[in-house]
């Protein structure tokens, strides 16, 4: 791969250890899949912040950059932390809570916008064709998709070293030649909510490779789109997926969804019946409008004692949707911000059986939270939720 | 052997070898280096100073910064000699600066032989056990 003076100055220390070390990455990265040379990006967003997630070993490292001195030179956000500082951090053993608050702060020295968010597209949406260096599946596949920016699924070093530097390597779905489709998912009966559009995923990206599909008969939101998205980059390491013709398509290989498959999907990603005592939303994090969704099918009703309600959303939306948050604390409900149910130690809070509209959260969570899960879509959570 | 330079550095060392990918987040102990992966076939193992050879990594992208750790902490291993670098490793020998070389063929290596390696030139001496 080509490196400019700049560059090669960088790599070889003149800016000093924090700079150098992130430019090994791009650069080796870079040579591996064949990029010819660096971009610059106009954002990165950088997984890794769950002490949940991450454990101790991430800590080394950040610690060593910044006393290297390194910050971000892009607008930089970063991935939900192990849990919200108002309802949930009380409930952990005060190490957890100064391992946690040590990452934050870490991150933010950087110079990270430390808004704890799966969803940074909420608070500045990229526009059409910028290049962007995002780790968090899900954000990349809404970003290629559904916004039309370009962006590889950077990992959680890579992304922190494109935020450094600026800069990533020209590979992969930053060429044009890199996003063209392959296949077509031809879905005979449109998915009738966000649960199914999550378990379509969850199908889809299990009998993909790396293609890139075009889905064919979907009437849908953008929210919708999120959730078959977030599916697909759970079960699959596809980057991104078109719904709309994008023409020269006839001769492509075509696998037909029917509806038995996707009521067969959504069954499988349960793995209980039983009554859950959490009803977990907010899977990737809500937009406004699903907040507004929320409130409104928890109007004039209340959350069982025995069971929790969480609607996790980043602080950006919280604060835009306050009208629609105090229906919901009202209802005994809880909208937390900076974290979700599968970063925080939910087991430890004593849930068993966690409810959600999330097909992404009803993949993971039986092994990343050691609970069971019951995918139903939102107004059935809402219904269970209360009396 | 003639491999791919992937991360310069030379060093001698026993070879500690896995048929099986690994996940070095939630693979292996963060504090000791013993591997803990469930159902590895280095189950029980630590990779302190050794040379580390595998197919390839697997799982999260975090496990690059436990690589760091673990060789900050000196459990970590000499050199990887991976089948086929995926981006965790790779970037996880950056960040460690330690020696790695891929598009090796390791099923030539056994664990407990003596190997050499030449990160620079991509080049692997092993001298059975």
């Amino acid at each position: 791969m080509y490196l400019t003076t700049e560059e090669e100055k960088i790599l070889n220390g003149e800016k000093g250890w924090a700079y150098e070390v992130s430019m090994k990455i791009l650069a080796r990265l870079g040579d591996l899949f064949k990029a010819s040379r660096l971009i610059p990006i106009k954002s990165a967003h950088i997984s890794g912040a769950s002490y949940k997630t991450i454990g101790d070993a991430p800590i080394d490292f950040l610690e060593a950059l910044v006393n290297a001195d390194g910050k971000v030179k892009v607008s930089s956000t970063v991935n939900p932390s192990g849990f919200d500082p108002d309802y949930l951090a009380k409930r952990f053993p005060k190490e957890y809570q100064r391992k946690q608050k040590r990452i934050i702060e870490l991150y933010k020295r950087m110079g990270v916008d430390a808004v704890l968010t799966c969803t940074p597209y909420y608070l500045q949406q990229p526009k059409p064709n910028w290049h962007l260096a995002w780790a968090e599946s899900s954000a990349v596949v809404y970003a290629n998709s559904v916004l039309k920016s370009w962006t590889n699924r950077e990992g959680a070093p890579s992304a922190l070293a494109a935020a450094l530097i600026g800069k990533t390597p020209n590979c992969g779905v930053h060429r044009a030649e890199n996003r063209q489709p392959s296949i077509v998912i031809k879905v005979e009966v449109n998915p009738r909510n966000e649960a199914e559009f999550g378990a379509l995923g969850i199908y889809v990206g299990k009998t993909l490779k790396d293609e890139i599909p075009v889905f064919e008969g979907l009437n849908c939101t953008d929210d919708y789109l999120k959730q078959l998205g977030a599916g697909l980059a759970s079960s699959g390491m596809t980057a991104m997926f078109y719904y709309q013709k994008p023409g020269a398509r006839s001769r492509m290989e075509t696998i037909s969804i029917e509806r038995k498959d996707m009521k067969n999907a959504v069954e499988t990603l349960s793995t209980t019946q039983q009554n859950p005592d959490l009803v977990f939303i907010g899977c990737p994090h809500c937009s406004l409008k699903e907040i507004e969704t929320v409130a409104k099918a928890l109007k004039g009703k209340r959350v069982k004692s025995e069971t929790e309600l969480w609607v996790c959303t980043s602080r950006h939306v919280k604060n835009v949707a306050k009208g629609h948050v105090n229906i919901i604390e009202k209802a005994g409900g809880h909208v937390l911000c900076d974290t979700c149910a599968v970063v925080t130690w939910i087991k430890n809070l004593g849930f068993n059986t966690l409810m959600t509209n999330s097909a992404k959260t009803a993949y993971y969570a039986p092994t990343l939270n050691k609970v069971d899960v019951v995918l139903t879509p939102l107004k059935r959570c809402v219904n269970v939720a209360c009396d | 052997m003639k491999g791919r330079s992937i991360v310069p550095g030379q060093c001698k060392g026993l070879a500690l070898v896995s048929a099986k990918p690994l996940s070095f987040l939630g693979g292996v102990d963060y504090n000791s280096g013993m591997i803990i992966e469930k159902g590895h076939d280095l189950k029980g193992k630590t990779i302190k100073e050794k040379i580390l050879c595998f197919p390839h990594g697997h799982g999260s992208t975090v496990g690059s910064y436990v690589l760091y750790s673990l060789v900050k902490k000196g459990v970590g291993p000499k050199a990887i000699i991976n089948q086929s670098a995926d981006p965790v490793i790779v970037v996880g020998a950056i960040i460690a600066d330690i020696p790695m070389i891929d598009q090796i063929d390791i099923k030539q290596i056994e664990t407990g032989d003596e190997v050499e390696v030449d990160g620079e030139k991509g080049i692997v001496k092993v001298r059975k056990k």
